[in-house]
C-alpha cells in the first residue's frame, strides 16, 4: 500500500533506528529497528501504547536524542552523524516543535515567543513581521501578541506553540502530543488548524498521540508496538469519522489495551 | 518509621539543596570563631592594653560580624526554605500535621547547625592563625606568634550559633504554620509578571531616583559646613533612596521602553536577559538595593582605612619632617636633651645630621573668605611662626625659597583645603612695627617643623631678618613669651634602618603621659601604623565577610533562578539554541544582576571617599583604587561561580 503514496520527494527517511537505554548488563531496547519514510506535505500520526515507544521516535528523529544504530536522514541530510551544534542549527532552521505542554518561555508575551526560533537569524525585521502576521492570521492569535503566557487560555497557549513553530517555515513539524492537556473543543479546533495548515502550506507535520480523535486528523497513522512499527493506516479519501473508526479497530487488535485511549 | 528516621532519610535525599545552606552556616561559624580566637588572643590582648582603641575596635567588629552572621543565615535559611517548600507540602500532603512537619524541619536544622558548629570550629582553628599572622603584620609585631586554642571563644562561638539557630528555627516554624498547602505548591513558581508601567507616574519617579543620586552626589561635595551631620544625613537618606528607585523604577521603566520599541523582535539575548530581570525587578529590587548600600558602605570603609594604612608613612611625614626635633624650651623633667641625645647617639654609632632652626612667632590675619565659615574660629587672629627657608634647606628640608614679600604657606591639617583655596591670597602681620603684608602663593606639603599645630609660614632668609628686626613680642597676646622666639635642635639620621634604635635612645627617657608632645617621627610612624594597622585589619575582615555574604546571597538567589528556569533551557535547546547561544544572554543578565549593584556601588564609595577626602593630608587615589580594585575582584568571582552554575543547568536541561 506504500506505493499509492510513495510520489512525492521524501523529507524524513529513518531506516534500522535502534535506540536502547541503560548501561551494559541492563540495557533497555527501546526501538527495535524501525524503518520509516515520510513524504513532503504528510501528516503523520504515531500511536502505541505507553512504553510503545512513541516519544523516544520522535525524539530521535526530531534530532532531541541521538539513534543507538541505524540513520536518520532529514531533507537529505544524515543528522545521525551530526555534531551537537550542527543539529542546533540544524533543529533552528529546518524543524518545529510543539510540545504537550506548550513550552513556552513564561517572561516572553506571545509575539516575542513566536518569534524566538528567528531572533538568531539575520533576517529583516520587515520581513519577520510580515511573516509573524501571517502565521498569528492562521492561528487566529494575532490579538494576543502582546499578552503573556499567563493571561491566555492552553489552546491559546498550544496555538502560539504552533505559531512559533511554524515561523521558521521548517522542512517538518513535530508535535508531541498537542492536544493532550487540551479540552475537547480547543483540541479539535487546533487540530482542524493543524489538518488546515498541513494541507494549504504543505507543512509536513509528524505527531504523536495516544488520541484516536487526534489522529484521525492525520493522513497517515503509524501505529508502534514495543520498539517496532505494527501496523500503519492511510486515511486516503477516507471521510475523518471512517478513518477514526479504522484506528480504533487497529488500537482494539494492538493487545486490547485501552489503558491509554480512554 | 520515626521522625528521626524521616529526618535523617531526606537530608540524604536533599543534599544538594542543604549544602547551600550548609555552606553559609559553616561560613558564619568560621569567620565568626576566627574573630573571637584573635578577640582572646594573648598577642591580641597585650596589643589591645597599649591601646583602648584596639579593644573598643575589636568590640564594635564583633557585634557588626553578629549581625551580618545572623542576617546571613536568616537569609539563607529563607532561601532555602523556598526552595523546599514542594517537600513540605508533599509531607502535608501525606498527611503530617503542620507540629510534626516544623519538628522535622527543626530537628534536620539543628543536626545541621551542630555539624557546622564543628566543622566551622575546626576549620577556624585551622585559619585563624593565618589571620593573626595577618594582624600582627600589619600592625608591625615582629617575632614569632602562636595561637593558642580559647575555650573562651569556643563558647561564644557555640553560644552565638545556638542562638542563630533557634532563630531560624523560629523562622521555619512560621513558614511552615503561615503557609497554605497550594501555597507550598506554588511558591517555587511565584510568577510575577511585569504591569505596563503608569507612564507619567514612573517617568516622574525614574528621574526622581536618578535625581536623588546625582543631588547626593554633588552636595556630598558642599557639606563642610556648620551643618555637617545634617548634611551627611540628607546625603545619606537621598543617596539610598534613589538608589531605591532607580532599581525598583528606574530601571523596570528604562526596560519596559526598550522592550516596547522592540515590538516582539526581542532576540534571543534580550529573551535571556532583559526579560527575566523584568519579571523578577519588584521581587529584587529591595535584594540589590540593599547590596548596593552595603557594597558602597563596604567599599568606602576598605578604602578609608587602606588609605589611611597605605598613607601612614606619608602622614607622618607631613607633621613631623624631620626625624628628631628637640625644643629647649618644652623639654619635660624626665627627657632627653639634645645635647646628652647628641652624645648617646655618638656612642651607638648612629650617623645623623643636625641644625637649628629659629622660630619667630606672629599674630596675623587675612582677607576674608578664603577658609570655609566653620573654620573661622578666635575671631580671625591667628598666632603662628615664620620660618627661613635658608635654615630649613640647611636642616635638609626640601622647600622652595619664596620671593620677597611672599610666603609659601605650610600646614598639614590644612592639607585637604589646599584644591579648594583661592590662592594668592593676603596676609596681614600684626605683631610688627610697622605692620607688614605677604602674599602667601602656594601652599606647601605638610609641616616644616615638628611637633606644631597650626600653620607656618617659610619666607625667604632678607624677610626673615626683616621681620625679626620689625617684629613687637610683646604684642602677641596670646603666645607665652618664651614661645615667641625660640630655637629647635633637629636632627635626622642618615642610614633610615637606624631609626627605630636612636628613636629607642628617646623614648626609653620618657614615662608614658609625655608622650604626646616632643614625639619623635619613629615613634609616632609606630603607633600610627599599629592603629591603623588594626584598623585595615577590622575593616578587610568585615568587608570580607560583608562581600561573601553578598556574593552569597547573589549566587544563591541566581542558583533558584537557574532552577526555576530551568525548563525555558530545555525549551530553548529544544529549539535549536546552543549552550553558548543561550549562555550569551544568561552571562548579559548575570552582567547586570552583579555589574550593576557593583558599580553603583562604586560609584558611591568613590564620592564617598572623595567627601572624606579631607581626612587625609595626602593623595589617596592609589590605595583607593587598589582597594575598591581588590573588592571588585573577590566579587566578580561569584560573578563566575553563578555562570558556571548557569552553563552546567543549560548544559544538563536537554
Amino acid at each position: 500500500m506504500n506505493t499509492i503514496h510513495s510520489t512525492g520527494n521524501t523529507v524524513l527517511h529513518a531506516q534500522n533506528v535502534r535506540k536502547s537505554y541503560g548501561s551494559r548488563g541492563n540495557v533497555q531496547q527501546v526501538l527495535k529497528g524501525i524503518d520509516l519514510r515520510v513524504i513532503e506535505g504528510e501528516f503523520v500520526g504515531i500511536m502505541g501504547s505507553s512504553g510503545a515507544g512513541k516519544t523516544t521516535l520522535l525524539n530521535v528523529l526530531a534530532t532531541i536524542d541521538r539513534v543507538t544504530e541505524g540513520t536518520v536522514l532529514i531533507s537529505g541530510s544524515d543528522i545521525s552523524k551530526m555534531k551537537d551544534a550542527e543539529l542546533s542549527a540544524f533543529r533552528r532552521d529546518k524543524l518545529g516543535f510543539i510540545f504537550q505542554d506548550y513550552n513556552l518561555l513564561d517572561t516572553l508575551t506571545v509575539k516575542e515567543n513566536i518569534l524566538l526560533p528567528v531572533s538568531l537569524g539575520k533576517k529583516k525585521k520587515r520581513v519577520v513581521e510580515a511573516e509573524f502576521n501571517a502565521i498569528a492570521d492562521i492561528l487566529g492569535i494575532k490579538d494576543l501578541a502582546h499578552k503573556y503566557p499567563h493571561e491566555i487560555s492552553g489552546g491559546q497557549k498550544q496555538r502560539t506553540s504552533a505559531a512559533r513553530a511554524l515561523i521558521n517555515k521548517p522542512s517538518m513539524v513535530f508535535a508531541d502530543e498537542p492536544t493532550g492537556a487540551l479540552d475537547s473543543k480547543s483540541a479539535s479546533s487546533l487540530l482542524g488548524t493543524m489538518e488546515e495548515v498541513n494541507e494549504q502550506r504543505g507543512v509536513t507535520i509528524m505527531m504523536v498521540t495516544h488520541d484516536p480523535v487526534a489522529s484521525s486528523y492525520c493522513s497517515r497513522v503509524v501505529f508502534l508496538k514495543d520498539g517496532t512499527i505494527y501496523s500503519e493506516l492511510y486515511r486516503g479519501d477516507k471521510t475523518r469519522q471512517a478513518f477514526f473508526q479504522e484506528i480504533l479497530k487497529v488500537q482494539g487488535v494492538l493487545g486490547g489495551d485501552n489503558v491509554d485511549s480512554i | 518509621m520515626t521522625l528521626f528516621d524521616l529526618v535523617i532519610r531526606s537530608m540524604r535525599k536533599n543534599i544538594k539543596h542543604y549544602y547551600l545552606y550548609f555552606f553559609a552556616l559553616i561560613l558564619s561559624v568560621v569567620l565568626y570563631f576566627v574573630f573571637a580566637t584573635l578577640q582572646y588572643d594573648p598577642a591580641v590582648m597585650e596589643q589591645s592594653e597599649v591601646s583602648a582603641n584596639m579593644a573598643a575596635a575589636f568590640r564594635v567588629a564583633g557585634i557588626l560580624l553578629l549581625f551580618i552572621a545572623g542576617i546571613f543565615v536568616v537569609y539563607a535559611n529563607a532561601i532555602f526554605l523556598k526552595r523546599r517548600s514542594k517537600e513540605i507540602g508533599l509531607y502535608q500532603l501525606i498527611g503530617l500535621t503542620k507540629g510534626a512537619v516544623t519538628r522535622l524541619l527543626i530537628i534536620e536544622n539543628a543536626l545541621l547547625g551542630a555539624g557546622a558548629l564543628i566543622i566551622g570550629v575546626g576549620a577556624g582553628l585551622l585559619v585563624s592563625r593565618v589571620f593573626l599572622m595577618l594582624l600582627m603584620k600589619l600592625i608591625g609585631h615582629e617575632g614569632f606568634i602562636e595561637v593558642s586554642f580559647s575555650m573562651a571563644a569556643v563558647i561564644q562561638t557555640a553560644v552565638v550559633f545556638i542562638a542563630i539557630i533557634a532563630l531560624t528555627s523560629v523562622q521555619m516554624l512560621f513558614t511552615v504554620y503561615r503557609s497554605t498547602l497550594l501555597g507550598l505548591f506554588n511558591s517555587e513558581k511565584s510568577g510575577e509578571h511585569p504591569k505596563k508601567p503608569k507612564t507619567f507616574l514612573s517617568a516622574v519617579l525614574a528621574i526622581l531616583g536618578m535625581g536623588l543620586i546625582v543631588f547626593g552626589y554633588w552636595f556630598s561635595g558642599h557639606m563642610l559646613n556648620n551643618m555637617i551631620y545634617f548634611n551627611m544625613l540628607a546625603v545619606l537618606a537621598s543617596t539610598i533612596l534613589g538608589t531605591y528607585l532607580v532599581f525598583r523604577v528606574t530601571i523596570s521603566w528604562l526596560f519596559y521602553q526598550i522592550r516596547k520599541r522592540k515590538q516582539g523582535h526581542l532576540g534571543l539575548n534580550n529573551s535571556l536577559s532583559l526579560a527575566p530581570l523584568m519579571h523578577r525587578m519588584k521581587g529584587n529590587a529591595n535584594s540589590l538595593t540593599i547590596i548596593t548600600v552595603l557594597s558602597a558602605m563596604t567599599l568606602a570603609m576598605l578604602a578609608g582605612s587602606y588609605s589611611l594604612y597605605y598613607s601612614t608613612e606619608k602622614e607622618t611625614r607631613y607633621m613631623m619632617p624631620f626625624d628628631f626635633a628637640f625644643d629647649e624650651q618644652w623639654l619635660a623633667d624626665d627627657e632627653i636633651s639634645a645635647e646628652a641625645f647628641e652624645a648617646e647617639l655618638k656612642e651607638k654609632e648612629i650617623n645623623y645630621t643636625t641644625a637649628t632652626i629659629e622660630l619667630l612667632g606672629v599674630e596675623w590675619t587675612y582677607e576674608e573668605g578664603i577658609f570655609p565659615a566653620f573654620m573661622d574660629w578666635s575671631g580671625g587672629i591667628y598666632n603662628t611662626y615664620i620660618v627661613s627657608a635658608k635654615q630649613l634647606q640647611k636642616a635638609g628640608l626640601q622647600v622652595d625659597t619664596p620671593k620677597d614679600g611672599t610666603v609659601i604657606y605650610h600646614s598639614s591639617e590644612m592639607s585637604f583645603l589646599a584644591k579648594d583655596m583661592k590662592i594668592p591670597f593676603e596676609i596681614y602681620i600684626t605683631s610688627s612695627e610697622p605692620e607688614s603684608k605677604y602674599t602667601a602663593v602656594k601652599l606647601g606639603e605638610g609641616n616644616v617643623i615638628n611637633n606644631t599645630w597650626g600653620p607656618q609660614f617659610v619666607v625667604n632668609d632678607a624677610d626673615f631678618e626683616k621681620y625679626k628686626k620689625a617684629m613687637v613680642p610683646e604684642s602677641i597676646e596670646n603666645m607665652s613669651p618664651e614661645w615667641i622666639i625660640k630655637s629647635i635642635r633637629i636632627f635626622n639620621i642618615t642610614d633610615k634602618s637606624q631609626l627605630a634604635l636612636a628613636s629607642d635612645i628617646r623614648t626609653q627617657h620618657w614615662d608614658e603621659g609625655s608622650w604626646s608632645y616632643g614625639a619623635d617621627y619613629y615613634s609616632m610612624y609606630e603607633r600610627s601604623i599599629q592603629s591603623n594597622g588594626l584598623l585595615i585589619f577590622i575593616a578587610g575582615f568585615l568587608g570580607l565577610v560583608f562581600l561573601i555574604s553578598t556574593g552569597s546571597i547573589l549566587y544563591f538567589k541566581q542558583m533558584t533562578e537557574a532552577e526555576q528556569e530551568k525548563k525555558s533551557y530545555a525549551t530553548l535547546r529544544q529549539l535549536g539554541f546552543t549552550v553558548q547561544d543561550i549562555m550569551r544572554g544568561i552571562i548579559r543578565k548575570q552582567a547586570f544582576v552583579f555589574g550593576l549593584p557593583l558599580l553603583i556601588g562604586l560609584l558611591h564609595s568613590v564620592f564617598a571617599i572623595k567627601a572624606a577626602s579631607f581626612l587625609f593630608m595626602s593623595d589617596i587615589t592609589v590605595p583607593a583604587s587598589i582597594a575598591m580594585g581588590v573588592y571588585a575582584l573577590i566579587y566578580l568571582i561569584f560573578a563566575f561561580l553563578t555562570v558556571g552554575y548557569y552553563r552546567k543547568t543549560v548544559k544538563s536541561a536537554l
